[in-house]
This record gives structure tokens, sequence and C-alpha cells, in this order.
């Protein structure tokens, strides 16, 4: 009997208005508390602690571990979805009278599925792009990948991304198909550089401009208007023969570069990218400005698609609230830069991007017919009591 | 039956969230080299291969396709020309590097042009920064002066260097330095495999012996 009984009582919390009304409060703390954060850790960073996240975790000042002390924004927005989910199958019965209902309810699950879709799929990029350039990649916003590029073949380079997820000290990687492994030995997520003064303590880096230069730790930005400078300390093996240690960091401009066996491996570390099956070429940035004043009117980049692969070619303008939607990316005018020159265009790749229209255009048809069912509803049942009066009179 | 409908879907949510976790893995791609353009966004700091500690880069480096034959002259320094050996082709490079040469074939030698303002931190400094690149152990004055091959141009005098690694496939690098007047230095370096490299030896050593200053000739546009 108790064995039947338990799933019931834990099925009975999943359908409470109750957990409803707690998960709800939750989001209204960790809305504020987000928000608050975005001061000292950048909206980033306080969307990924706070919202994006199962746990709030808080490293007490000398510990080593840190505490889970709040339920975070995924989790409490998981359990939401589930009580909706239960709470519908269980309660509302599945008949015609209430079929709008049911419409409200899956638009409200699936607009919480999206935001779960968007947390895990979506990915915001960017294209920096000068009037005459042709780009054929985007750069991730807020990672970075160390690549080694073998620039040997007369017509293409091939290029080993390792994404900055993996630089962690002392994991060792091979770049499958060539001889290389890399051994990290820093990785630090920002990074202040200066050149070494005689006084300093010896270099890591045994090799290349990082000889020359001192590097230590930085806190992470939090300003909008600034980025982290990540920077490792890498060696570069074949078998048991080193190529010593580098310096790779994305505040040093052109690649460094070692030889192993005819083959010339170029270093760098850069925004993460990742190469489209087509290009854009940026034929003109315009910044359109108010007569008489410096005031913005307009950005706009006029660019020109090419994608082989589809047979397509055309031009299109791309300016304010009017992006370009092309192959599952979005790319919106965002910035510019060098004299009008350089145009930056923000692009999103997001899977799910539909789901918020398809959700609100749910509860609209939902609330269309619940309301007309309940006005249908209330006509006959007025109509009943007129009749039933007018035979009463009678 | 009914009450076991929600505990199932709850697994089903929790097994797409752990099917959108997906794990970083090192990737490979292969890129047209017209396509893969330099980051448009300044670095903080310059440095890198081919550029000696301290040097920057000289200015007005215009990119695209080179005519055969030549160099094309900036407003910086004064144009070092050369003839390129049947078969050869040339292109500026729009970052460090300022043109890149290639023999004939599809083979993995390269040469690189490289120009700096002043010594560029001296021929001892380089070299052993190329041998490093090249996974050798770096060397002194005096090995120095022996690995010196010096060859006279009509641009100059060059500082030949010759290094190679052991094993069974070898590099190779063959380090020209021309040292000018006007006070820069121009470094063309051959790489690739030890017997690629030896194949186009000959036709790297035409090469420096063409260089020249001046205004190009009819025969070299």
């Amino acid at each position: 009997m108790a064995a039947q009984r338990k799933p019931s009582v834990i099925l009975d919390v999943l359908c409470s208005l109750k957990l409803a009304i707690v998960c709800l409060s939750l989001l209204m703390v960790l809305v504020v508390a987000c928000t608050l954060a975005q001061v000292s850790l950048g909206t980033n960073g306080a969307v990924s602690m706070f919202m994006r996240s199962f746990l709030v975790w808080w490293k007490p000042e000398g510990w080593r571990t840190s505490l889970p002390i709040f339920p975070g924004g995924a989790l409490v927005g998981m359990v939401l979805a589930v009580n909706l989910i239960a709470a519908q199958i269980r309660r509302l019965a599945f008949t015609l009278n209430k079929a709008g209902l049911w419409l409200v309810h899956a638009g409200l699950i699936l607009l919480v599925a999206a935001e779960f879709v968007s947390a895990a799929l979506q990915v915001d990029s960017r294209m920096p792009i000068e009037e005459g350039q042709t780009r054929d990649f985007v750069e991730w916003t807020n990672n970075y990948e160390l690549s080694i590029t073998d620039p040997s073949d007369a017509n293409v380079d091939d290029i080993y991304s390792i994404p900055d997820s993996l630089l962690r000290a002392g994991a060792s990687i091979p770049l499958d198909g060539t001889p290389i492994a890399v051994r990290v030995h820093a990785w630090y997520r920002n990074a202040e550089m200066r050149r070494r003064n005689p006084n300093d303590p010896p270099a890591m880096a045994t090799q290349g401009i990082g000889t020359e230069i001192d590097v230590r730790e930085a806190p992470p930005v939090t300003s909008e208007d600034s980025r982290d400078n990540p920077t490792a300390v890498v060696e570069f093996l074949a078998g048991s023969k080193s190529y010593g240690t580098w310096l790779a960091s994305a505040g040093l401009g052109a690649p460094q570069s070692f030889i192993h066996e005819g083959h010339t491996y170029q270093i760098a570390l850069r925004p993460r990218r990742e190469y489209l099956p087509y290009s854009l070429t940026l034929k003109k940035f315009s910044h359109d400005v108010y007569a008489g004043t410096d005031i913005p009117k307009n950005f706009s980049s006029l660019v020109h698609l090419v994608d082989k692969g589809r047979g397509e070619e055309r031009d299109v303008l791309i300016f304010m609230n009017q992006p370009l939607r092309y192959a599952g990316r979005t790319f919106y005018q965002a910035s510019f830069g060098k004299n009008d020159t350089l145009s930056i265009l923000q692009v999103v790749k997001n899977p799910g991007w539909t789901l918020p229209y398809i959700s609100c255009a749910l509860v609209t048809l939902g609330l269309l017919i619940h309301f007309t069912l309940s006005l249908q509803r209330g006509q006959r049942s007025r109509q009943r009591l007129t009749q039933e009066a007018a035979k009463a009179t009678t | 039956m009914n009450e076991r409908r929600p505990l199932l879907l709850i697994c089903a949510a929790m097994a797409l969230s752990a099917a959108a976790c997906e794990r970083d893995t090192v990737t490979h791609v292969r890129v047209p080299k017209s396509a893969d353009a330099p980051p448009a966004m300044p670095p903080m700091m310059m440095g890198g291969s081919g550029m000696p500690p301290g040097a920057m880069p000289p200015a007005g480096m215009p990119g695209g396709a080179m005519p055969a034959g030549q160099v094309a002259p900036t407003t910086d320094f004064p144009p070092l020309l050369w003839t390129l050996p049947s078969g050869w082709t040339a292109k500026m490079e729009s970052g460090m590097r300022f043109a890149t040469l290639k023999p004939a074939g599809a083979g993995k030698v390269e040469v690189s042009v490289v120009v700096l303002p002043g010594t560029a931190g001296g021929d001892l400094a380089n070299v052993n920064r190329w041998r490093g690149q090249l996974g050798l152990a770096p060397i002194d004055e005096t090995q120095l002066a022996a690995l010196r091959k010096p060859m006279q141009t009509d641009a100059g005098p060059v500082a030949l260097f010759d290094l190679v690694t052991e094993g069974k496939e070898r590099s190779r690098m063959l380090a020209a330095i021309l040292t000018t007047e006007s006070g820069y230095t121009w470094f063309l370096k051959m790489t690739g495999g030890a017997d690629e490299v030896a194949a186009k030896q000959a036709e790297y050593f035409r090469l420096l012996s063409s260089l020249h200053f001046g205004k190009p000739s009819a025969g070299e546009k």
C-alpha cells in the first residue's frame, strides 16, 4: 500500500500550485540578484552564474571549494516546466471544452523549453569585416581557441583548433593527423603582459616573443566595452622531441611558428572561429547622421553574399533592426570602427529562435478558443435562462 | 499508468538536457588561403614569427597578389627588386610578412620575405630564434661566424645561413639577411623539407643574386 502511495505523493508535489508559486518566487529573486551582479560580473558572467546554471555557487573568503547557496535559473525553470506538464496532464480533462487551455499551457511550456534550447544551443559570434574584405568565418564572442596552422599546402591552410575549454594546466592534447602534441603549462582567462625587466623572474616561455614578456594573471573584465586577454603557455612536442615552450595570447599580433619535418606550424590564440560554407564581402559601410549634427541616424552595411553550394549570389543591405537571416544565422549591424571603414556584425545562431513566436501564437490561439467557447457557453446559458423566464411568465 | 506519465516526461526532459551538453573537441579544418584573412581587430601587442623582439613592422604593406618578377615599392623604405625564377609565384602579405614566394610545383617549400627597421636584433638573435623554431640548440658568436656564408648582390652584402635538423624527415632553412644602407634589414628565408629545399636551392641562390634596388626594369614588370 505504501509503495503505491509514494508516487502519488511525489506527483501531488510536482502538480501542486504551491510549487509553481515557489518557482516563480525563486525566479524573481534570481532576476533581482542577476541584475545586481551585473555590476561586478558583467552581463555574461551574471547570466551564467544565476540564470544558466543549476545551482548558484559561492566561495567564502579563504575557502578552497565553493558552496551551493541557491537554486539556479536552469533548475528552477526545469522544475517549473515539469510542474506545468504534470499539472496539465493530471488535472486538465482532454475535452473540446478545454482545448483552449491545453493550447495556452502548451504555449507556456514551449516558452520555458525555448529558453533551455537557447541556453544550450545558441551561439553568439561576430564578424568584423572591412570594406572590400571577404569573410567566410565568424568569431565567437566569449570563447577562444589555440590555433595551429600548417600553411604548407599551396592552396589551403590546415588549421587545428583547440577550444579554450580544453586548455587546462597539465593537459596533454594530441593533434590528430599530425605528429604534434600540445602540453599546456598555464592558462589564464585574462592576463596582463608587459616587457620583462632584468629583475623579473625567468619567463615561462623558452621560445618566441614570450621569452621577452612578463605575464601575470588578471581578474576577468566585467565591462562590456573591454575584453579579456586570454593567454596560454604551451609546449609543442613531436614524439620525444620538444620544440620549446611558447607564449600564446590574444594580445600578441602575428602568429609565431616552429618547423617540424618540413612543415611550418603557426601558433595563435584568437577568438574561436567557425567557418561558413558561404562568404560575405563588405561593399560599403554607411554611417548616416542627422543634417548639421553628429547624432547618428542610421548604420548600414551593404554586403555581397556568395554561396556556391546553393548557387546563391546577391547583395544584401543590413541595417538597424533589419538583419540578414541566412542558413540558420542572423547577422545584425552591431558596431563599426576604423574611420567608418570597418563594420562589426553580430551573428547569432539559435536553432530555437522560432520557438518563442510559436509559443506566443499558441497562447494567443488558445485564449481565443477558450474565450470563444466560454462566450458560446455563456450565450447558451443566457438563452436557456431567458426561455425559462418566458415559460415562467406564461 | 496515467500517474506514471509525468515521471516519464521528467526523465525525457533530463535526457534532453544531458544531450544538449556538447563536449568541446579539437577540430581540423582546411580553408582556402585567401579566405583566412588576419583578424580585423588590432592586437594589443605586436610580435611573432619573423619579427625580432622590440621590432615593429613597417607601414604601408599592401595586400593582394603581386605581378611576377618584382616587389612592390612602399613609401617607407627603398624598393627591393628581384627576378623570380621560372615558374615561381609571389604574393604580398598583409601581416608581418612582406611577401611569400613559392617555387614551381606543389611542394611545401616557400620563401618568406620580411623587412624590418634597424638591425632587427642582430644576426645572432635571429639565427638562434630560427634554430629554436627548428628545435635546434642555440649557438654563440664563434659558431655563428663559422655558419655565416657571405654573398654579394647588387642590393648589398647578404649573410646566408643554412640550418638543417637531424632525424628521419629533416627540416631545412636557408636564411638570407640583407642589411642595407637605408637602415632596413631584409630577411629572405626558404623553409621546407631538407630534400625539397635542396631541390630548389639553386633557384633560391639565383633569386638572391638578382636582388637590387631601383626602378623595376621593363623585363621585371
